[in-house]
């Protein structure tokens, strides 16, 4: 390219760039800025990547995408992008991107030994159907699953769950944002009986003080740090502590670190609140107005299976703790019981059972938790004194109690991805509510999301294993109805037995109950941890795996077909960010070759069944449900007569081409002129994107999840709305009068109808039947210090963390397309302690085996890293085929969210 | 601050703000791993508190797509299950 085009073109984007930052410039620069863009076309889009959900503007000329920036006009990031929502625009040119559908054959037929070879869709939906039709008359609805996702965009999974729920009437349906959420979703109905924030990123702004908890911002939210840290550089008086276990970019501009050992967040929240009780500090008001206590059983598990049959041998003595736990002497402190007892696990299957107590209790339990004690459990810096970690600690409680003090807590993976990640989800509550410090601006509990869409699809539509749109759940028989009104189904249709988690998905594909699966949207046989099991029953089980992506990932060379899917900006949607923001954009460019939308993949193959194909009488093992003959799904077929249906309907046209949807129109103005591949692929001029999303909007209005109508979100002065969005006007801070429409009683209402209703007891169990309402209340939880399930020992010495660096997203599907897996050399680095790497005669970048009870790895060691990890303690990120950590991570999950804890397990590291 | 950014390849710098301590800068690289690279050696520069990538411009490039080794060119060889996974 000639210099002065290329000089032009830099003086365009540094214009554009002051501009977007609110830096002045001279009326002859902008003008260069817009002469170079002439033919471009921008529109406004949302970061692909994480939870923060920040606001990107795209240029598309001749039908490719041009350049990307930050959206000037976007209240997330104000011009602002990362690293990763940088390359936003170039994502999907990879060379090694997905054309057409593949599947694994030989001699011109399906083999699962076989080969990929090109086939056409025909052919490819013409085998999952031969192969669904297999599972389902073998296993029925609980023999079929779909792996959904946190990224999945509103349509998609509004239709994937739609089709799953009242098509094969099967709740096997669950998203990897059961890997990330979980545990702040369990913790938000414990708590107030509604999911998600009360509060929003302009909490930033009021703030006094913000405590970081187990979230690397400056790596994983790396625009709400940039915000964070403008607010503590323009302001002495903000504090901002950072605690975590190992060293991290987040501590630089922390004023206080505070390093901790793997699971004692638990105790350390107890201590704080302690502090508040011993200094009198309890918001009683706020308190006796707005909450009560509650505390449930400590025998619950650790989420594992409750059998070893299918353990490797090493794994038998951690396994074993899924039955049985020893107490060790900081657990039994923390747990008013003696050390050496063994405590058998008794309420595994009934973990989230809890209780009301007095606050005489709730004193009592939490009275172990004293400085010394909890100082000594926590210190997780073994060069760090024991008197200098006092001191943080109890000036972390000084933070917090400080009554001239707004204190914002954040929290990602630290605390969701733990072994009792429900609990400590509840303990940030519990602090903030003892202290009257919550949903209000500035002052708040916060739980920050990580996928761009955890909120907005997975957990707001429902593609959970438990759940139905807008918090309604399949256990329960009244939003079931709710559910069959709006989706005019018959009664009873809907299955209320709870599904297979993703976890479990993978164990049922172990031991043959699921015999179909279909991936959308991510990567599970790379995220998932003990991997090496996974693996094995994709490949050698009898069963049939179908991979939607755009790019060949683990899964998809694991699976037996493979599907071209259409990425972000190729495709209409909409996503849902941690803050609430639903946000939209429209289709930029068409998809390469022959992928298409999962939308379309969804719509296509529920055209491939009948009403007669499912809504006869189908098994469902274990299901005893009032209304059900035990273990069966009644035949609703002459239900569906009387309603008007065909049992000759096709499941499309009962579910999605209705009559109502087919009456939203594609072309349609909102488009300005932009494409629709997915409504003319379908050829029957109905605009699906909008027809669906118009219906998933009846479950929120009125309900506590309103959104506002479709074309809103679309208009050129919107940057997404935060819901609930009443009357036109979104709803900054819930629960608190002066904000939110549906508060309709007093200063603060935590109107969350779920798990309202609790029987009373003492610390160690209920001691009457008799529920008392809680309505409008949030419950102050206590929640003990437990210890991890497998911590290092004298085989497997160290402690092992996993997570996400700043440049790579999850497993670098997008983020790394080159492909280094057949480079030599991996090149994702374990961090460890120098000394560490010294005592086993390992040098930086030497080439080591990281190795536990599961597998093991191969990995690059870094002791200079940007994250610094305490001796005794490794990380290892998971981006990087070549080194699949999660053939090596443990597969504990919490046993009330069902989230995998990929923070803490033993490995032993040595010179490859 | 200044000076040490123009020393870089790639860099240059266009704008200042002093009072708010914002610079504009533009970077160009040859492939994505370079832009990535290049991003992390401003980060680590002393006094550099952010740094983040506002504009993308890559209208003009010749190659969009990455290079990729030939033996994964053809479709067909994406079966091939790396022998790391098996181990």
């Amino acid at each position: 390219m000639e210099i002065t085009r290329r000089e032009f073109i830099k003086t365009s984007a540094a214009a554009a760039t002051a501009a977007a930052v609110g830096m002045p410039l001279s009326g002859t620069v902008q003008a260069a800025a817009k002469e170079a863009e002439a033919d471009w076309q921008w529109d406004k889009g949302v970061c692909r990547f994480c939870g923060t959900g920040c606001g990107i503007m795209i240029a598309t000329k001749d039908g490719r995408i041009v350049a990307t920036k930050g959206d000037p006009d976007a209240p997330v990031n104000r011009g602002l992008n990362c690293i990763k929502g940088y390359f936003n625009g170039k994502i999907q040119y990879g060379k090694d991107r997905l054309t057409q559908p593949l599947m694994r054959m030989s001699n011109g037929k399906f083999d699962k030994q076989g080969k990929f070879v090109p086939v056409s869709w025909d052919q490819a939906f013409d085998e999952m159907e031969k192969q669904f039709r297999k599972a389902y008359a073998e296993k029925g609805p609980a023999g079929v699953a779909v792996f959904g996702s946190g990224q999945y965009t509103i349509p998609e999974g509004y239709a994937a769950a739609k089709l799953m729920k009242a098509g094969f009437r099967s709740n096997n349906i669950d998203p990897n944002a059961r890997h990330c959420m979980a545990s702040a979703v369990v913790g938000f109905i414990q708590t107030f009986g509604i999911d998600e924030p009360s509060g929003n990123y302009d909490d930033i702004e009021y703030t006094d003080t913000v405590i970081t908890w187990g979230a690397n911002m400056a790596e994983c939210h790396p625009i709400l740090w940039s915000r964070v840290s403008a607010r503590r550089l323009s302001n002495d008086n903000v504090r901002v502590v950072n605690l975590t276990t190992a060293n991290n970019q987040t501590s630089d501009i922390a004023d206080t670190e505070i390093i901790f050992k793997p699971g004692t967040d638990l105790a350390i929240w107890n201590y704080i609140a302690r502090e508040i009780v011993k200094r009198d500090a309890v918001n009683h008001d706020y308190v006796s107005k707005h909450c009560v206590f509650a505390t449930g059983p400590y025998d619950i598990g650790y989420g594992m299976r409750g059998t070893d049959k299918y353990a490797f041998p090493a794994e038998n003595d951690t396994q074993a703790k899924e039955l049985k736990v020893k107490l060790d002497k900081w657990e039994a402190i923390a747990q008013r019981k003696k050390e050496g007892e063994v405590v058998e696990q008794k309420h595994r299957d009934k973990p989230v059972a809890h209780w009301l107590i007095s606050f005489d209790d709730f004193k009592k339990a939490v009275e172990p938790y004293t400085l010394d004690f909890v100082a000594e459990l926590s210190r997780g810096n073994p060069g760090e004194e024991l008197a200098s970690h006092k001191e943080k600690l109890k000036e972390l409680a000084d933070l917090y109690i400080d009554q001239n003090r707004k204190v914002v807590s954040y929290w990602t993976m630290g605390f969701n991805q733990h072994y009792r990640g429900s609990w400590v989800n509840e303990q940030a509550y519990m602090v903030h509510l003892l202290l009257g410090k919550q949903a209000m601006p500035g002052n708040g509990a916060f739980s920050l999301t990580g996928q761009p869409s955890a909120c907005g699809t997975a957990r707001e539509v429902g593609t959970f294993a438990h759940r139905l749109p807008a918090d309604l759940v399949v256990t329960n028989p009244k939003h079931r109805a709710r559910a069959e009104e709006i989706w005019k189904l018959p009664h009873n249709t809907l299955n209320p037995k709870v599904g297979s988690h993703i976890v479990k998905i993978m164990r049922d594909l172990e031991d043959g109950q699921v015999k179909f699966a279909w991936v959308q949207v991510n990567n599970p046989f790379q995220a998932t941890a003990n991997a090496n099991h996974w693996i094995k029953a994709a490949r050698e089980m009898d069963n049939f795996i179908v991979v939607s992506d755009p790019y060949p990932t683990i899964s998809a060379k694991v699976a037996d077909l493979i599907l071209p899917t259409a990425m972000i900006f190729e495709k209409w949607g909409l996503y849902g960010n941690a803050e609430r923001r639903t946000q939209a954009w429209r289709e930029q460019v068409p998809p390469p070759g022959e992928a298409r939308t999962d939308v379309w993949q969804i719509l296509e193959f529920s055209k491939r069944f009948r009403l007669r194909d499912v809504w006869g009488e189908k098994p469902v093992a274990g299901l005893k449900e009032e209304g059900y003959a035990d273990g069966t799904l009644p035949d609703v077929l002459a239900e569906a007569e009387k309603m008007g249906y065909s049992p000759d309907n096709t499941l499309y046209e009962v579910l999605f081409a209705n009559a109502v949807n087919k009456k939203v129109k594609w072309p349609d103005p909102v488009a300005k002129g932009h494409d629709n591949h997915t409504a003319r692929a379908l050829g029957e001029g109905w605009f699906p994107e909008k027809a669906l999303f118009n219906e998933y909007r009846k479950f929120g209005v009125g309900h506590m999840h309103d959104l506002a109508e479709f074309d809103v979100y679309y208009r050129d002065d919107v940057r997404g709305l935060k819901w609930p969005v009443v009357d036109g006007k979104e709803t900054e801070w819930r629960f608190n009068a002066k904000y939110d429409p549906y508060v309709k009683t007093g200063d603060f209402e935590f109107y969350g109808p779920a798990l309202k209703a609790l029987p009373s007891g003492d610390l160690d169990k209920p001691t009457s039947n008799e529920k008392t309402s809680l309505a409008g209340k949030a419950k102050i939880f206590f929640r003990p210090y437990a210890a991890p399930p497998e911590q290092p020992d004298e085989n497997y010495d160290l402690w092992l963390s996993t997570g996400r660096v700043l440049e790579h997203w999850h497993t670098g599907t997008m983020t790394q397309r080159v492909p280094e897996l057949h480079r030599a050399m991996p090149t994702a680095q374990i961090f460890m302690h120098p000394e560490d790497a010294d005592a086993r005669g390992i040098k930086r970048n030497d080439i080591v085996v990281v190795e536990s009870r599961r597998g093991m790895v191969k990995a690059v060691v870094e002791t200079q890293g940007r994250n610094r990890p305490p001796k005794n303690y490794t990380f290892v990120p998971f981006f990087d085929e070549a080194v699949f950590i999660n053939k090596v991570a443990l597969d504990v999950t919490c046993p009330m969210s069902k989230e995998t804890d990929y923070k803490k397990c033993a490995v032993k590291v040595y010179k490859a | 601050m200044v000076e040490q950014l123009n020393q870089l390849d790639g860099i240059d710098v266009h704008h200042r703000d002093d009072s708010s301590g914002r610079i504009v800068i533009t970077q160009e690289a040859e492939h994505i791993h370079d832009e990535v690279d290049g991003l992390k050696r401003i980060k680590a520069l002393p006094h550099v508190v952010l740094a983040e990538m506002v504009y993308h411009c890559f209208e003009e490039d010749d190659e969009l797509f990455e290079a990729v080794q030939p033996e994964l060119n053809e479709q067909e060889r994406i079966a091939v299950i790396p022998p790391y996974l098996n181990k």
